[in-house]
């Protein structure tokens, strides 16, 4: 490339010999042009190792002066990756919603005085609850070298979704002649929390695969809760929202487990801490909290039929701890319930 | 609020209640959550626009104290529950984060939500001669830099603040979707048309940006004004100059992003500047670093370079057209941003920015 000149003006247009591969020409697909269609030679190449202190996008010409303003905490790729993370990542960009607009909240009518309430003490906890999945995501993006974009993003996704989440709730919670009630105080900074977790794949353990699990086989009975078609909207993009940050949690655990097979006790140990939570103060299906009191009011269709919506609490309990089961078996770590660590079928056994 | 014993007066369930009062108690609830509000019978009807964030600061949920105290994560107007052990939330201040605007932001960046995947026509886009493609593949390669910062910083400040101020949490977490929607789109447009990465960029206001340990009120100084106005100009000059519709459409987008993002940060720094003592002086000691900052980065003269080949049309273009066309973007870029810090009432006087600035800063521009 030659350099130029225009009186005082010299160019050097050095940089057009420093490039990463060239002639890249990623291929558009049925779905338009995904993540996944620009992962094309070196520039889909994901290092086990990151070295990349200076936020370089990965594949780009590393400048020697840059300074190093990385300090991430997440430079290999075990600790984060998945393989179905650019999937996941365009599946959240397709099915964004607006709680604004897309929920039908004039179907919303006023309801008896115990369900309003029993629907306003649900929606606080979950207002409060969707708090904490979004701020520990965010705190481990900052922490995430950009060499693991993929992950990364789908992060960044998760943070945007429970944003929405938190608002809807907090929306139905003055929507309809209530208002907030009280938060519990499960989500403070408690040892062995989702806060707390000192590494990504015990915090992705915590949240994505027992605490959104559990979420998510709440929301998939809205059907069930719904006392209108706006809250059977509500759970119903919800849901689709948390199976996403579910299958991340999956996804990372069964790459982790092929991965960093050294690794292994060391996850069973994050499930076993939150085996010990999983149907706690932090579910709002766990035991006699007062979500779950709530949602046996609402189940039931009011306090004088508590007997029969606490019943029906309880199946949803035993669904939640089948489908954890269920979960932590395709992760790849389905040992503990075959000899004998995992309590879970135990507690499904004595779930009322 | 009715007493949570009272009679209920109708619902879907009042047979089944009736049976049910006869029938002995499997389960002892103790009901100790109900009648626990601080205010009941709200009811916020949705509006033209459907239900919005901002709709919700109605009485004691619209009080939004200049502390919060509360440590935990209770939601804004809910009952604490005493005893909890804190969160450790650093922005606890309504003057290191607030602006008024930022529930309405954020409802407009949900409304104006794309996905560069299915929404940008990728298909106009054709072969460009080699120069022109390298220049498009290096400015590509610093707004994935920029937009890494964006996510880094963002992403680093948002679980540091107060759930006392969710609509700026709120507010911030669609801005760090939009970063990485641009971090994402910027590196498809490199790689989808025979190019490839570039070099990466020099870094110093990167640096900047994440090294604010003053607070968010100094990040948003440098993130949403200095590299946010320079970024958003960028973006402006761009699309003037895209070879076909993906690149109008991508830059276009962008900057409607990124205004959002530059909208928020002027509110906030205007309202931090009303609420703190000596913020204005420390706001007006930030800028001048930040100048410094850019102005090294732009010595560097690799975005000079590619930016003039495109408004140039090739490297023989760039030379005077490209360089006039830079110019331009300079020259708006700076007018743009001195407008604003007058905005703010921090004004700047362009004599004494960084000469590599100087030169483009608009004449008659000066302190008040």
């Amino acid at each position: 490339m030659a350099t130029v000149e225009n009186g005082t003006e010299q160019f050097d247009l050095g940089w057009m010999r420093r490039t990463g591969p060239w002639n890249t020409r990623a291929p558009r697909g049925k779905h338009g042009l995904t993540l996944a269609d620009v992962a094309v030679g070196a520039y889909g190449e994901a290092p086990d190792e990151s070295d990349n202190q200076t936020g370089r996008p990965r594949g780009a010409v590393a400048r020697p002066g840059s300074y190093r303003i990385g300090g991430y905490a997440v430079r290999s790729k075990s600790e984060i990756w998945l393989d179905n993370a650019s999937f996941l990542y365009e599946e959240a960009l397709q099915r964004q919603w607006s709680s604004a607009t897309d929920v039908p909240w004039h179907t919303i009518e006023p309801l008896p005085d115990d369900v309003e309430q029993a629907e306003c003490q649900l929606a606080t906890f979950l207002t409060e609850v969707e708090f904490v999945a979004g701020d520990v995501p965010a705190r481990w993006v900052s922490l995430t070298t950009p060499d693991f974009l993929e992950p990364r993003q789908v992060l960044l996704a998760q943070v945007m979704d429970e944003a929405r989440h938190m608002d809807v709730f907090r929306k139905r919670a003055l929507a309809n002649g209530g208002g907030l009630m009280q938060a519990t105080g499960a989500t403070s900074g408690f040892v062995g929390g989702i806060d707390l977790s000192r590494d990504f794949t015990e915090m992705s353990s915590r949240l994505h695969v027992s605490g959104e699990g559990a979420v998510l086989t709440l929301f998939r009975m809205g059907e069930l809760m719904a006392q209108n078609e706006a809250e059977k909207v509500i759970y119903r993009l919800c849901a689709q929202d948390e199976a996403r940050h579910v299958a991340f949690g999956i996804m990372h655990l069964r790459y982790m487990a092929s991965a960093a097979p050294e690794r292994r006790e060391e996850i069973h140990c994050y499930l076993d801490e939150a085996e010990a939570g999983i149907i706690g103060a932090a579910n709002p299906v766990g035991q006699l909290t007062p979500t779950s009191e709530s949602m046996a009011i609402i189940l039931g269709g009011g306090k004088a039929n508590f007997d029969d919506g606490m019943n029906k609490v309880i199946a949803i309990r035993r669904r939640q701890l089948g489908e954890y089961k269920k979960r932590v078996i395709s992760a790849g770590f389905g040992e503990r319930f075959e000899n004998g660590r995992s309590g879970v079928d135990r507690m499904i056994d004595h779930a009322a | 609020m009715a007493r949570a014993d009272a009679p209920k007066t109708g619902g879907k369930a009042d047979g089944a209640a009736q049976e049910q009062a006869e029938a002995p108690r499997k389960y002892e609830p103790k009901y100790n959550w109900m009648n626990k509000s601080r205010q009941w019978g709200v009811r916020v009807p949705p509006g033209k626009a459907g239900l919005k964030l901002g709709d919700l600061n109605v009485g004691v949920y619209g009080e939004i104290p200049g502390h919060w105290t509360d440590e935990t994560r209770n939601p804004r107007g809910a009952v604490a529950r005493r005893g909890m052990p804190p969160v450790g939330y650093a922005v606890r201040d309504k003057a290191g984060l607030w602006a008024d605007s930022a529930a309405d932001l954020y409802e407009e960046a949900i409304q104006r939500r794309w996905a560069p995947a299915t929404d940008v026509p990728w298909n106009t886009i054709e072969p460009l001669p080699d120069d022109v493609e390298h220049a498009v593949c290096q400015v590509c390669t610093e707004l994935i830099g920029y937009a890494n910062v964006d996510i880094e910083a963002i992403t680093g400040w948002q679980h540091r603040m107060s759930y006392g101020y969710h609509e700026v949490k709120q507010f911030l977490a669609t801005a760090g979707f939009d970063a990485a929607r641009h971090f994402e789109c910027f590196r498809k447009r490199a790689l989808v048309n025979g190019g490839g990465l570039g070099l990466e960029g020099p870094g110093r206001v990167n640096r900047l940006i994440l090294e604010s340990r003053g607070g968010w009120t100094e990040a948003v100084v440098y993130l949403l004004l200095l590299r946010g106005v320079f970024t958003m100009t960028l973006y402006k000059h761009l699309e003037r100059h895209a070879h076909n519709d993906a690149e109008r459409f991508i830059y276009g987008h962008a900057l409607t992003d990124k205004a959002r993002h530059v909208t928020y940060g002027l509110e906030h720094l205007k309202f931090a500047i009303a609420h703190v003592d000596d913020q204005r002086q420390i706001v007006a000691t930030l800028f001048a670093f930040g100048d410094g900052g850019l102005a090294r980065d732009l010595a560097d003269p690799v975005l000079k370079e590619a930016l003039a080949v495109i408004f140039g049309g090739s490297v023989r273009g760039a030379v005077k057209k490209g360089l006039a066309g830079y110019g331009d973007f300079m020259r708006d870029f700076l007018g743009t941003l001195l407008a604003m810090c007058r905005y703010i009432d921090v004004p700047r006087d362009p004599a004494r920015l960084p000469a590599a600035l100087k030169e483009f800063a608009p004449v008659g521009d000066v302190a008040a």
